[in-house]
């Protein structure tokens, strides 16, 4: 027993939810028309049918919702938080590419719609695409944020380090975005969605094995996302699969995050370290 | 009888310092600090199935963390250069005599043994490569994928023993196109019972990274079942480092 994890649970689990709404194409600079409205599948039909499979595993989740998606649907995110999960925050166009010094800016944008949508601040962040900078933090900070999730350093929660100085009040909890999200296989590879739940069923194999933090990333879009009923169908029987197992909990990532930044004997500080290897 | 190689491209931040600072290596760019979790594992890995293997080791790694680099040594396996910060070998022009040495002097220093054996990164050569490496007292490359044994470069290229690759043994190929664990495994012994049932050479290409590499723990125990099936398939099939390899192509 490795006594990591709340209740001598063996494995956390957090199912995070990336609405990337219309914002994604228009970021881009495309009208979410025909081809591109790929996005708007989000608010109309996918995250309704993740808060209905959600409700019907009794399982808390996390979405992570960009400023503008908020702005064009603030009732269905509204009704997420209704619902009792997380909302974090995620770009405000979904800027996967480099904003620059804007960035600042764009995450005040975010959080202040967002505030106002839930009626309470957003504690979480995402980072969409990947992008990040030594602005992020700072920002996330100012801000009074207390996770991110968004790096590929660790499969453990982590404290980072910002300008030299390891946060204690902030944690990271980190995403794998090679194996544990549905866009690389729907996308990049184009796999039959049978194949992707087995792919799945063995990644949590071995996080269970290790007692690890398994994150799973899904987008409720269609296109490259597991909005549609097959593929939300593949999560539906993947949480059947998981609750098999004993000593599982699910978490809301701020619970998880509260909970980690309560008990900071268990994580390691700043970047990973060759005491790894013992 | 088949001879095969697990070979390691120690890939840590080298490869996201090419594009960006240290203190910004965050988000996607944040995936060669992965480093010590995936060596880790591919050590426990090795030990368990007692296999030797070849770690093709940047310079710069090498300089980062020496520690790390003489473990790996201790532990019985190859240590091997693999440019400095995984340069295009095919743009360096004039520089790259120097670098080479570079290269060279960085693992020297660090495990107080001169490597026999090169692979370049992201397998991109000049025509100058081989004669720069001979120079220098190699005996080995291992960067073409065009043969299915090793053989020996002609006298006017350097004349180095040529311990080849194979792109489908590769984790990076499939891990890249983001196949399954199912479909990696399916390619990998297809791919082996062929070179198996002709008695061909096989070089098999791991990286430490959680991205295209296998040192996320799902993708350890892919490599494991891997092996287990070549022992229980396969018997007959010898592990040897690329360095004995060459030797033995040598002899």
């Amino acid at each position: 027993m490795h006594g990591r994890w709340p209740d001598n649970a063996q494995c956390v689990v957090t199912l995070t939810v990336d609405f990337d709404g219309t914002s994604k194409e228009t970021g881009l600079g495309q009208m979410p028309l025909g081809k591109f409205s790929h996005g708007r599948y989000s608010a109309r039909r996918g995250v309704p049918r993740y808060l209905g499979l959600f409700k019907k595993h009794r399982v808390p989740a996390t979405f992570f919702v960009p400023g503008f998606d908020a702005e064009q649907t603030p009732d269905v995110v509204r009704a997420i938080s209704d619902a009792g999960h997380d909302v974090g925050a995620h770009g405000y166009l979904h800027e996967s590419f480099s904003v620059g010094d804007q960035e600042p800016i764009l995450l005040r944008k975010t959080h202040r719609i967002l505030t106002e949508v839930l009626g309470r601040p957003p504690v979480g962040w995402r980072t969409p695409g990947g992008g990040k900078s030594l602005l992020t933090l700072r920002t996330l900070k100012e801000l009074n944020y207390i996770y991110d999730s968004s790096e590929k350093d660790n499969d453990l929660p982590f404290f980072p380090e910002v300008d030299g100085e390891v946060l204690m009040d902030f944690i990271n909890l980190p995403d794998n975005t090679s194996s544990l999200d549905d866009f690389p296989f729907y996308r990049v590879s184009y796999t039959p969605p049978s194949e992707v739940l087995a792919h799945w069923k063995q990644e949590f194999d071995a996080t269970y094995k290790e007692g690890g933090l398994f994150d799973l990333i899904v987008h409720p879009r269609t296109g490259f996302g597991s909005g549609s009923p097959t593929r939300a169908g593949v999560v539906d029987q993947l949480i059947d699969y998981i609750k098999t197992f004993p000593g599982i909990v699910f978490f809301r990532m701020d619970e998880l995050a509260r909970w980690c930044i309560a008990n900071p004997h268990l994580w390691e500080k700043g970047s990973p370290k060759r005491s790894a290897l013992r | 009888m088949t001879t095969f190689t697990l070979s390691v491209n120690l890939h840590g931040c080298s490869v996201e310092l090419r594009e960006r600072e240290a203190p910004e290596l965050l988000g996607r760019y944040s995936y060669g600090k992965y480093l010590y979790f995936g060596i880790e594992r591919i050590l426990a890995l090795l030990d368990r199935h007692t296999v030797k293997a070849t770690f093709f080791v940047p310079g710069f790694e090498a300089v980062s963390d020496p520690g790390l680099i003489r473990e790996v040594a201790a532990a019985g396996h190859e240590i091997a250069a693999h440019g400095y910060l995984l340069e295009d070998h095919s743009q360096l022009g004039e520089r790259e005599p120097e670098l080479l040495a570079r290269a060279h002097d960085a693992l020297c220093r660090a495990t107080g043994q001169a490597p026999q054996g090169w692979r370049a990164p992201d397998g991109m050569l000049s025509r100058q490569t081989m004669r720069h490496l001979a120079a220098l007292g190699y005996m080995y490359d291992s960067s073409f994928q065009d043969d299915d044994h090793p053989y020996r470069h002609a006298a006017e290229e350097g004349g180095l023993v040529e311990v080849p690759q194979n792109e489908m043994l590769i984790d990076a190929t499939l891990f890249n196109a983001r196949q399954t664990h199912d479909r990696v495994l399916k390619n990998w012994t297809e791919e082996f019972a062929g070179l198996q049932s002709e008695g061909c050479y096989g070089c098999m290409t791991l990286h430490p990274r959680p991205d295209y590499g296998v040192g996320r723990p799902s993708r350890i125990e892919l490599l494991d079942t891997f092996l287990r099936h070549i022992r229980r398939a396969h018997p007959e099939v010898g592990f040897a480092t690329c360095l004995e390899v060459a030797r033995a192509a040598a002899a």
